[in-house]
């Protein structure tokens, strides 16, 4: 236990002299959800960006829309968040004037994780969900560790409330430990915003890093529908 | 023709007072010195049909390769210097499998003939990241391929201009192989059709008798993509022929 | 890594109509390795108060032989069943006593007062912080997981069958998101007239 160990106390100093360190890492905090059905998807991101016990905004939107079928949800380290998206626009900005048309998700998502892995000893820390419609305009999650680890579902829960409605999503979208008879019930659009609504109020109650509002694409054939839903700002 | 260029066919970089750029169309030039080879886009598929100059009783012809495959989407088929060709292909390849490894999805045609047209310019001795080669590439290539299911078939020449066509034939029967295709293709033939066509030109555009060791036929198809055709196979289609 | 995550597991308890509800893992491991799939956190000290020890093994069965003692001389020298509000204070304080050289256990009290009949649940950090709340306690190396779980799916005045659907569905998909807890999970059902023990299958993996 590291508070009953020595570390715990300072290093013995010279007076007069100033130790200046350096931590090029902050968390910003801030959750993501996402949920693929068959002809949409649903990301939701709350708004607060956060540093130790101090807001910095209550505003802050987290998603990302990169396409029109493409949304990114990225928090963690903000201003890490902010070069990452940045450099994703301009790459797919350059992908559309070389070949001559928009990138899908798949693409998006694989070349997400090679720029993330270029930077493999000083990772972005960043936590990224990305939502969109595939080739055959089926929705699709994919899932980012820092360093590029790129996974395909059909949802995830991301951020640092991530670890509380991951097992909320397992159980009402995934039915796990359901019983069930044949097949898993598909779920409808409504209560996939439902669902994720409700995952952000309870993260809300533990998490003091997610709060305030959550933001939510709709992505569909039909476009990208925002909706914002307020929580509670404490 | 030749006789009045002097002082402007030197520099590869320099342009002529009537504003052309010599040393780009000897190049094109040198295309017509290499072996022809036809490409002919259909509905159903793409056919690369190629004459292969056996100069020796003593080669072995297998090894001379005319068509080869890019990626499992695209082939191409090659006419001029060999040797530049391969420098050309290798290039298309690497941006193929790049594209693949960054995207995770299949090169467009276009692109990837644009990628090689990239190199294709880059002679000279100096520019933006130096430069591939002291001269232009002597070679044309025939890009065909499959994207989202439908056949396309591009050509690109030592200009680096690439274009896309219904049926394009490059090397020392171009212009007879070209008329001949002009006259006989039509976008609705079938691929059987096509391959029947292309072999048909080469063989009234060849200077030795066609038979399955001097040509090389591939098709690309949306089903099959890259498929070079068998001995056995050339062989049943050329006693078809007549 | 914590001491307290040296071994894995989770409790969790919750508050319904009239009864309680306390439920456990079964996993008993060092580190990643799985010893046993059998081992039982959840203790029952009186008729109607159970108690869940999560963390260190060795701390888990010291502390329950240790209270246990404590528990038999009050009753003994009262002459009364020990409320469970009364032993949360009691496990407190006995927690403080170590606060410079502690047991590395969470506990988690779950119980019906033996006269009113009132429920409660309390936990505590290792130093015996109390927290009671009138919803749900939760504790291990799940904890998160946990948290958002029963958030999710917990509301007031449950009946016990109720009560018994959310809690086993709390903690079964809690764990299945800690590769240190699970392998199996047994429920208590406190009511004032009876006990129900329920084993639950769980993934074993």
């Amino acid at each position: 236990m590291n508070f009953m160990g020595i570390e715990q106390f300072p290093d013995y100093k010279v007076p007069g002299t100033q130790h200046q360190d350096f931590s090029p890492y902050e968390s910003n905090g801030g959750s993501i959800v996402a949920i693929a059905g068959d002809d949409y998807v649903v990301i939701a991101a709350d708004t607060r960006l956060s540093s130790g016990y101090t807001i910095h905004t209550r505003k802050q939107n987290k998603l990302f829309q990169l396409s029109g079928k493409t949304v990114l949800g990225s928090t963690g380290c903000w201003c890490d968040t902010l070069a990452l998206t940045a450099l994703v626009k301009a790459r797919m900005q350059m992908y559309e004037h070389t070949h001559l048309k928009t990138m899908s998700t798949d693409a998006i998502a694989q070349m997400l994780s090679i720029i993330m892995y270029n930077k493999r000893f000083f990772p972005y820390y960043v936590s990224n969900v990305l939502a969109g419609l595939d080739n055959e305009g089926k929705g699709v999650v994919y899932s980012y560790d820092p360093i590029g680890h790129c996974e395909r579902a059909t949802y995830r829960a991301g951020g640092s409330a991530g670890a509380l409605l991951q097992p909320v999503l397992d159980n009402q979208i995934g039915f796990k430990n359901m019983q069930l008879d044949g097949e898993i019930p598909k779920v409808s659009k409504d209560r996939a915003v439902a669902i994720a609504t409700d995952t952000f109020i309870s993260a809300a109650e533990r998490d003091i890093y997610t709060g305030d509002a959550v933001c939510i694409n709709i992505i569909t054939k039909d476009g990208i529908e925002v909706k914002e839903v307020q929580l509670r700002k404490d | 023709m030749f006789l009045t260029r002097s002082e402007y066919d030197r520099g590869v970089n320099t342009f002529s007072p009537e504003g052309r750029l010599f040393q780009v169309e000897y190049a094109i030039e040198a295309i017509k010195l290499g072996s022809t080879a036809i490409g002919i886009c259909t509905s159903e598929g793409v056919v690369l049909a190629v004459e292969k100059r056996i100069t020796s009783s003593l080669m072995v012809p297998s090894t001379v390769e005319k068509i080869v495959e890019v990626d499992k989407h695209i082939g191409c088929a090659t006419s001029g210097l060999m040797a530049d060709a391969r420098t050309l292909i290798e290039r298309a390849r690497v941006e193929c499998q790049n594209h693949w490894f960054v995207y995770n999805e299949r090169m467009s045609i276009e692109s990837c003939a644009q990628a090689v047209s990239a190199l294709a310019i880059q002679f000279g001795d100096s520019g933006d990241g130096g430069s591939a080669m002291s001269r232009p590439f002597g070679v044309a290539i025939l890009f065909a391929g499959i994207e989202e299911g439908k056949p396309q078939l591009w050509h690109m020449d030592p200009s680096g201009t690439y274009i896309r066509y219904g049926a394009k034939a490059i090397g020392s029967g171009s212009e007879g192989a070209q008329q001949n295709l002009q006259d006989n293709y039509t976008a609705e033939m079938s691929l059987n059709d096509a391959i029947v066509l292309a072999l048909n030109t080469l063989k009234q555009v060849m200077e030795d008798k066609i038979n399955s060791t001097n040509v090389e036929v591939m098709t690309m198809t949306s089903e099959k993509l890259f498929r070079m055709h068998t001995k056995e196979e050339v062989e049943q289609i050329i006693s078809d022929l007549a | 890594m914590s001491i307290l995550a040296y071994n894995g597991g989770c409790v969790v308890a919750m508050r319904g109509k009239d009864c309680v509800a306390i439920a456990t893992d079964r996993r008993f491991g060092v580190q990643a390795q799985t010893i046993e799939t059998d081992f039982e956190k959840v203790f029952q000290f009186n008729p109607r108060m159970f108690v869940g020890l999560v963390g260190l093994q060795t701390d888990i069965l010291t502390v329950r032989d240790r209270l246990m003692f404590r528990k038999n001389l009050y009753e003994t020298r009262e002459n009364r069943e020990m409320q469970p509000a009364r032993f949360a204070a009691m496990l407190s304080s006995f927690l403080y006593e170590h606060r410079f050289g502690p047991y590395f256990i969470e506990p988690v009290i779950a119980g019906l007062d033996p006269k009113t009949l009132e429920p409660f649940i309390c936990n505590m950090d290792l130093i015996g912080c109390p927290n009671v709340p009138d919803d749900f306690v939760v504790a291990g190396t799940c904890g998160e997981q946990l948290y958002g779980m029963c958030e999710t799916l917990w509301k007031p005045d449950l009946e016990p069958n109720q009560l018994f659907e959310v809690i086993s569905q709390a903690m079964i998909n809690a764990f299945d998101r800690d590769a240190i807890s699970g392998w199996g999970a047994t429920v208590y059902i406190i009511e004032k007239d009876k006990i129900t023990v329920k084993t639950l299958k769980t993934r074993m993996d």
